[in-house]
């Protein structure tokens, strides 16, 4: 094998990813459900994305691998781990130098992120103690909609108007759903308050490590167009769509970081 | 040279170890021991108090050299002292006086009267034991205390409420630092059924009149404490006790001096919690003068021999807020891990910290001086400029490389303050790291949290591993 492998593994909570690249760039990445134990998330990620790759079968065969994520001390083979909130940064950065504002939405928790010039984090603050807001936040609201996500993140782009859903935790803002539901409110325009909702929070977020231009979403979430609308709306600009998956953003900021440091260590 | 030094690390411990335990049985031996079960039964937080040594292990732990001789020199000052405030509960009890922490106990001290900071058990019980207040703060929030009032003043309520205060006989009380406090005694007055006297702190000080008019506030609060209690003035006694105050401030301001250079020769609690006891709990007493004035010593020996408190200092930061009562052993964790010193804290830090004792008035105007333009009056009711002043003059002053906010979650006025804070910061490239959690209560964010929060600040503004 010619040319060296390096790899970024984000176990999140609710899925695992990783990213494969060389110095041509990106070679191969996956996602993949997590499972309940970390380790195992890992291992099949990484050889779901080692397939994708004719010259390596196993991820014995990577030269540096960067474990990120909650689970990233459980991934196996794995010569350093870096938090997800350094590796959406980098990521991020890589893939667009102008960022300067990390919104990172994954499946348990919401970050801020402020971005240096270097692709450095200047500043972060999290939500990582309340549901509200996150993927799973949006799993419920699906569910109780009768849809699959994706359906549920382009409901509220057909609304007309926004009918608030003010209750701030997960368990009311359901109730209040329902009830929504129950008076046989439009769908759609119940969706674009929980959009709005969740958008709300993560400005609040955002106000604490600044606003800067330009922005980026991360995070399985990115993938919800309605909350990118409603997010446009409330920080009064636009979201720059990264051109690699966002929901792969830690993932590849960690397989940046890995080329970086097995480069400095030759 | 490792043995031997590590052997008189052992000894500084075990000798400071002996010498608390002695004091702590000596005071079941001088009350008697039906007077020691009645004391235990009525007022169950002495059974906490009782493992103050605890501080110790705290204090002292991964320590060595002078600065473990600082450490557990702060403890040796503390414990005899709590146990001679303890012995209050029992002896001359019509002279105790129940005092709110911005109320100079050195004017109580002057008249005679013993006195007892309500604020006191709130502060030291969890240091002893984390988890010991939260049984009072339970107490006042079934009470019906809003769970979002700081908790410092709950477990206050949650003591008198369980009829565990001392026989205290008046009550001294201020408008500062925050309305949780200031309800908290109209709640305390109420259940002892005493007297109360409220000093009324100005909210713009920065001029004569306000001198002026809280000087007369401590006047008539001396009136009132000589009409309900048997206290009278001692001018003379004043001035000792102010005149001990100032050497011991001349002390601390040489320590400050020290702890400038980098590294730091001594630092955290030897630090903190000096000032905390001696000029908060005993002003005037000549023994916090001469723990000050023995921090001095160990400092300037330690700068002679180039030899750092922590052998690694690489970050230097000032802690901002009350420290973590429940979780104090923080500190030495972060310089264990991070090679990180806490250099000084906004509790220490007195701009006007000498009293002037040439006539009865000057020494109650630099009182009242001292209490206005003092940390919880100065930095929690405004104007916003004086939380940021401080802090950004301390941070270049100590030379430091981080701001550590303890960001009480029951603090409403430093939490309003903390979202400009970050703006300021980030304006001038200050890492700034506000931990959320609780004064006194660590089931809001535990230990794990709060040591997780440090850890992502850590490796991803200060891009810092664990040593």
């Amino acid at each position: 094998m010619q040319n060296k492998y390096y790899a970024g593994c984000d176990i999140g909570s609710t899925t695992g990813k990783a990213v494969i690249l060389n110095s041509d760039g990106v070679k191969g990445m996956a996602v993949c459900a997590s499972e309940i134990d970390p380790e195992k998330t890992a291992i099949k990620v990484l050889e779901m994305a080692c397939k994708k790759i004719d010259d390596i079968n196993d991820p014995k065969d990577i030269s540096y691998i960067v474990g990120t994520g909650y689970g990233r001390r459980e991934v196996p083979f794995a010569n350093e781990n870096i938090s997800e909130i350094t590796c959406h940064a980098m990521g991020a950065f890589t893939c667009q130098p102008d960022t300067r504002t990390i919104i990172d939405i994954g499946g348990q928790d919401v970050k801020a992120i402020s971005v240096g010039d270097n692709g450095e984090v200047i500043d972060f603050s999290m939500n990582d103690k309340c549901a509200a807001g996150t993927g799973r936040f949006f799993e419920m609201m699906a569910h109780i909609f009768r849809m699959d996500l994706t359906q549920f993140s382009e409901l509220s782009l057909e609304a007309k108007k926004i009918i608030p859903v003010t209750s701030q935790c997960s368990v009311f803002a359901e109730t209040e759903v329902i009830t929504l539901l129950a008076k046989r409110k439009k769908a759609a325009e119940i969706a674009a308050g929980i959009q709005a909702s969740v958008a709300k929070r993560c400005f609040t977020l955002l106000k604490k490590t600044g606003i800067t231009p330009l922005i980026t979403i991360t995070g399985g979430c990115s993938k919800n167009r309605g909350l990118i609308k409603a997010l446009e709306k409330k920080l009064r600009v636009s979201i720059y769509s990264l051109e690699l998956d966002p929901q792969l953003m830690g993932a590849y900021g960690a397989a940046i970081i890995a080329k970086k440091n097995k480069e400095t260590t030759i | 040279m490792g043995l031997l030094s590590s052997f008189t690390d052992e000894i500084v411990y075990y000798k400071t170890y002996v010498k608390n335990y002695k004091n702590i049985i000596q005071m079941p031996i001088r009350h008697g021991p039906i007077q020691t079960y009645n004391n235990l039964k009525k007022y169950p937080w002495l059974w906490q108090l009782a493992k103050v040594n605890r501080l110790l292990d705290i204090v002292t732990r991964g320590r060595s050299g002078n600065y473990r001789k600082a450490s557990a020199a702060v403890v040796e000052k503390i414990v005899p002292s709590l146990m001679s405030l303890l012995d209050n509960i029992n002896i001359n009890t019509d002279r105790l006086v129940l005092h709110e922490d911005m109320v100079p106990p050195e004017i109580i001290s002057a008249m005679g009267l013993t006195t007892w900071m309500s604020e006191l058990l709130g502060i030291l019980l969890p240091m002893v034991d984390s988890h010991s207040v939260e049984k009072y703060i339970d107490i006042a929030e079934n009470a019906g205390i809003p769970s979002d009032v700081c908790s410092l003043p709950k477990t206050t309520m949650g003591i008198i409420l369980n009829s565990e205060v001392p026989p205290v006989n008046a009550i001294l009380s201020s408008n500062s630092p925050c309305d949780g406090g200031m309800a908290s005694y109209q709640l305390i007055k109420n259940k002892l059924k005493i007297p109360m006297f409220q000093l009324d702190v100005p909210y713009n000080f920065y001029n004569d009149n306000a001198v002026e008019y809280f000087t007369n506030e401590l006047k008539k609060m001396i009136s009132w404490l000589e009409e309900h209690t048997p206290g009278k003035m001692d001018w003379d006694r004043l001035r000792e006790i102010c005149e001990e105050r100032n050497r011991m401030t001349e002390y601390e301001l040489e320590l400050w001096e020290i702890i400038r250079r980098r590294p730091a020769p001594i630092a955290a609690e030897a630090v903190f919690l000096s000032h905390l006891w001696c000029f908060n709990i005993t002003p005037g007493d000549p023994s916090g003068t001469a723990l000050f004035k023995y921090l001095v010593e160990l400092a300037n020996e330690n700068v002679k021999k180039e030899i750092a408190a922590i052998p690694n200092e690489k970050y230097r930061a000032v802690l901002w807020n009350p420290p973590f009562l429940h979780f104090i052993d923080l500190f030495s964790w972060a310089e264990q891990q991070y090679g990180l010193s806490v250099i000084i804290d906004s509790m220490s830090y007195n701009r006007q910290p000498f009293i002037d004792t040439k006539s009865e008035d000057s020494m109650l105007k630099g009182l009242a001086h001292n209490i206005m333009t003092g940390p919880m009056a100065r930095h929690t009711r405004g104007p916003a400029e004086n939380y940021f002043n401080d802090m950004f003059y301390m941070y270049t002053y100590f030379d430091l490389d981080m701001i550590l906010i303890a960001g009480h979650i029951g603090c409403k006025n430093t939490a309003a303050l903390n979202g400009i804070l970050r703006e300021k910061c980030r304006k001038k490239g200050i890492p700034l790291l506000i931990i959320d959690y609780d004064l006194s209560d660590p089931r809001v964010v535990t230990h794990d949290g709060i040591i997780q929060q440090f850890d992502r600040f850590m490796e991803n503004i200060m891009k810092e591993r664990r040593l």
